[in-house]
């Protein structure tokens, strides 16, 4: 690609303090978000991603997190930004649209003047255009009636609504970047695909990046440009979003493709990945660190220090064990993983 | 004779207000709804939030009170029986909650969870009883050491394991999983459906599994009924819901369940769009005046829909 990033994240590493010790929750992570692409971050809890998320928005607690690395936006390293710097950047040039609708709003302020919050904090703005830019943002994510919704309290809205509401706030001083972390999780599969088509035409509009944080395969499928798939606090896997869902590569992505119940695959099973997620205390701090969960791939198939490799243009894989990988219940060449 | 057969289920809640706060209104959470489930079979409650599928699991459960309406059970009427009859026929129907977090009890054992049913119903010295729960323990793949920890010691998928293994130990014929996966991840959601096939092949369980997935239910469930406002829209064979489904209410939901192959993801979209628009279009044909749908009626011999 051609031009500049619009967010380049260089071998940041989140590390939060648990007693006297520090421990890793994201570990060495390099990752570019371009103008106008979507970055899905994918993996189950506690791999990372929403602090991953949360570093580069800075709303860690400083007293118990170190923050390495480097991530530059717009020419400029987040990570050494003060607060004062920072509260320019957060919100206004960088949106965030959180999980739980919820609790993200606050159940005492009208949606109207949470909106406008971030427009008083960042522009001097009449309220008088304030006003009328809510109204405008409000009716773009597809409020019905935004006079109304602009004097109505969170708790009179239904959760898709919300949702519209949290996403114009964070689209209210057009952020270069938004972050969203699992924007659909809460919501229902009807108003997750009219949330989905919301952000894509918002996207379409504006050029803006996004990232996006979820779990569901689903969701990554419909939206992303490219995915980076973490566990355990590294990125295990990255590539354009048809290349991995056409030839998962790493051990871990091929696990998540076999464990979904999905329309295509026929399988009366689903697969299981073995053992379970390792806690941030236990975590193995060298080798391959999803080789717990693959015992019957032997020590010599994974690297000591592994890294992240590119195997063919722009697709990354961490540690050399995908090559010989095989599922424990499969016979070897049988490489059928549930997508037609 | 069908297993369990819900006959013209309603579940209304009273609005009150104006003067003397007398009834105005009534919320109908559930509908006039019947069904029938077989022994040995998984039946799926879809629907999204608020359309009364939780209501219904938990007016069998008789954890709600039925507003009118009948639940035969092995053809004996739940909804009209006396407590203590009703009592002993609950030994035989059991729920899996949908949080593993908030539906275990953090001051307890896992030996007091897991037999706390045991407690109610049996007389067992405490030796048998810490011999039943170990059982049943390893039945569910935990280790049967564990009995004297506490739930916080667990992950997310063997704390929803110890509520299957507490839901197991009075070996109930018929189990209400209420959205038993939702909480959970990918790969541990795939653990608890293969043990929840696993166990129903051995205990000869029939599951009522009431979710919003669409995915799982048409991984695990043989029927399915979609719920919409607290009435059925359509009802039918895996097969039949998801290959021709013929309710415009279905459709949409089907459509909406985010396609995993990127290469469709145009069609995908373009389908929803149109279906969306059917939707808006054909209101009319499918919603009658006040917005409820109509009486079900039968396509094929399994297949019913609501159509005018």
């Amino acid at each position: 690609m051609s031009n500049q990033p619009l967010l380049q994240i260089q071998n940041l590493r989140t590390s939060f303090r648990i007693g006297d010790d520090y421990f890793a929750a994201v570990d060495d992570v390099s990752l570019t978000v371009n103008e106008n692409e979507v970055v899905a971050i994918v993996g189950e809890s506690g791999c990372g991603k929403s602090a991953l998320a949360m570093s580069i928005m800075g709303l860690h607690p400083q007293e118990r997190t170190k923050l390495e690395g480097k991530i530059n936006f717009k020419g400029k390293n987040l990570l050494s930004l003060s607060t004062n710097e920072m509260n320019k950047v957060r919100g206004k040039e960088i949106g965030m649209i959180f999980q739980d609708p919820l609790t993200a709003l606050n159940p005492l302020m009208t949606c109207g003047k949470q909106i406008e919050e971030s427009m008083t904090v960042h522009t001097n703005m009449s309220s008088e255009a304030k006003r009328k830019r809510t109204i405008e943002l409000l009716k773009k994510v597809g409020i019905p009636n935004p006079e109304r919704t602009y004097k109505q309290y969170p708790h009179e809205l239904s959760g898709g609504m919300r949702q519209r509401v949290v996403i114009a706030i964070a689209v209210a001083c057009d952020p270069l970047l938004v972050i969203a972390d699992e924007p659909t999780t809460a919501l229902d599969v009807t108003i997750q695909a009219q949330i989905m088509d919301l952000l894509k035409d918002l996207q379409n509009q504006t050029k803006t990046g996004i990232i996006l944080i979820t779990h569901d395969l689903g969701v990554v499928a419909e939206m992303a440009d490219r995915v980076a798939v973490m566990y355990a606090g590294e990125i295990v896997e990255i590539a354009d979003v048809h290349t991995l869902f056409k030839n998962p590569l790493h051990p871990y992505t091929r696990s998540l493709f076999n464990s979904i119940p999905s329309s295509t695959s026929t399988k009366d099973r689903l697969h299981v990945i073995q053992g379970i997620v390792p806690s941030l205390k236990n975590l193995p701090r060298s080798g391959c660190r999803f080789k717990d969960r693959i015992k019957w791939i032997g020590d010599k198939e994974h690297e000591v220090n592994p890294l992240l490799r590119e195997v063919s243009p722009n697709h990354y894989v961490r540690c050399t064990c995908y090559k010989n990988f095989h599922f424990s219940d499969e016979d070897v060449g049988d490489m059928n993983y549930g997508i037609s | 004779m069908a297993f369990l057969k819900v006959n013209n289920l309603k579940v209304y809640y009273p609005i009150r207000g104006g003067f003397f706060r007398r009834v105005v209104a009534h919320v109908k959470a559930v509908d006039d709804i019947s069904f029938e489930l077989n022994q040995g079979e998984t039946y799926g409650l879809v629907g999204e939030s608020g359309c009364g599928k939780t209501t219904t699991g938990r007016t069998i459960m008789g954890l709600i009170k039925a507003t009118s309406g009948e639940v035969l059970f092995e053809n004996q009427d739940l909804l009209k029986m006396n407590r203590r009859d009703f009592n002993q026929h609950r030994k035989d129907i059991q729920m899996i909650f949908q949080d593993p977090y908030s539906s275990l009890n953090p001051r307890k054992r896992v030996l007091d969870i897991v037999a706390e049913p045991l407690r109610n119903f049996e007389r067992l010295s405490p030796a048998e009883e810490k011999k039943k729960v170990q059982f049943y323990l390893e039945k569910v793949g935990l280790n049967p050491e564990a009995i004297y920890n506490y739930p916080h010691e667990f992950s997310g998928g063997q704390r929803q394991r110890i509520g299957i293994a507490r839901a197991l130990t009075l070996k109930p014929k018929l189990i209400i999983a209420d959205e038993p996966v939702s909480a959970l991840d990918v790969s541990v959601q795939a653990q608890v459906l293969n043990f929840m096939q696993d166990i129903q092949k051995e205990f000869n369980l029939t599951y009522l599994f009431i979710s919003h997935d669409l995915g799982i239910i048409q991984h695990m469930c043989d029927r399915i009924g979609i719920m919409y406002r607290g009435q059925f829209v359509e009802e039918g064979t895996s097969r039949d819901i998801y290959t021709n489904p013929q309710h415009i209410y279905t459709k949409r939901l089907i459509s909406a369940i985010p396609d995993i192959n990127p290469e469709n993801r145009e069609n995908q979209m373009k389908l929803r769009q149109e279906i969306n628009s059917e939707y808006k279009n054909s209101y009319d044909k499918y919603f009658n005046a006040e917005g409820k749908v109509y009486n079900l009626k039968p396509i094929s011999d399994t297949h019913l829909v609501a159509l005018p």
